[in-house]
């Protein structure tokens, strides 16, 4: 097994772990009122969105250059 | 609101609202104007950092290869593989510090303390992994007044580069006025600042990750 490939695992499994784990938070911060509550609903969205870009890039459907 | 509270125990975000308002009002207000300013000084942030992207976008989209060439030679790709890992370390050091400031909000100190050193642990292990990075760019000949490449490359990474350093040495100091009894259950605006900043520091990095490794 390469080092790429060992990389590549690694952050696939932290992947779906941050990236589950930000989902839940945000949906468990959802009924939170106020601005502080409205910019980590969305700074965490968007957190909750790079983990699906990582997880991507991880299995090889993005950042693959010819 | 002394009795309100009495009568109907609340839970969860209400009771965290609740101590809230049992605040003195000044307080209250004090912290919204904090707030706000603090918002504004993250959107500034943005308009900087969205100046140097549009500015890397700019030079990519123009240019007519990418990588571009130095002599006859063609600049590699970044290493995606380690990129993504990098990442995650970053996005699990927003997930933690979140936890952090949740268990200060709900006043269990000790699991504050243990997510804000995880926090920051992971904040100091990216910054590990971005001079590897770097170390690896360099030695694939990208170098910053090489290219447009390695100039928009270094350029966006170390200024991201120093806000993570500026928001581990944030945590750290935030930490330590946690300790000496600064923030209490209802006063903690620091704390809120610092995972505000941290969130942001993360959510920039999807941006630039997107940018330099995805596109």
């Amino acid at each position: 097994m390469t080092e790429a490939q060992i990389e590549k695992i690694i952050a696939l499994l932290g992947a779906l772990l941050v990236g589950v784990t930000a989902a839940v938070q945000l949906r468990n911060d959802w009924a939170a009122k106020g601005l502080d509550a409205l910019v980590t609903k969305v700074l965490l969205g968007l957190m909750a969105v790079g983990c699906v870009l990582a997880f991507l890039a991880a299995i090889n459907v993005l950042g693959v250059h010819a | 609101m002394a009795t309100a509270v009495a009568t109907a125990p609340l839970a969860g975000h209400e009771a965290v609202a609740a101590r809230y308002l049992e605040v003195d009002p000044v307080y209250a207000e004090t912290r919204s104007i904090r707030l706000l300013g603090f918002v504004f000084f993250l959107l500034s942030d943005c308009v900087l950092f969205g100046a140097f992207i549009f500015a890397y976008v700019y030079l990519r989209i123009s240019a007519p290869t990418w990588p571009p060439f130095v002599g006859n030679h063609r600049l590699p790709w970044f290493d995606t593989a380690f990129a993504a890992l990098n990442s995650i370390v970053l996005f699990g050091s927003g997930v933690t510090m979140h936890f952090a400031l949740e268990n200060w909000k709900h006043l269990n100190r000790q699991k504050f303390y243990r997510w804000l050193i995880a926090t920051i642990i992971l904040g100091l292990g990216f910054l590990l992994g971005q001079a590897h990075e770097w170390t690896g760019v360099l030695r694939g000949g990208v170098t910053w007044p090489g290219s447009t490449m390695g100039a928009s490359f270094f350029t966006l990474t170390g200024m991201h580069g120093f806000h993570v350093f500026v928001g581990v040495c944030y945590l750290t100091v935030l930490g330590l006025q946690a300790r000496r009894g600064i923030y209490t259950g209802s006063k903690y605006f620091g704390l809120t600042a610092g995972t505000l900043y941290w969130h942001f520091v993360d959510v920039i990095w999807v941006v630039l990750f997107t940018l330099f490794y995805v596109w």
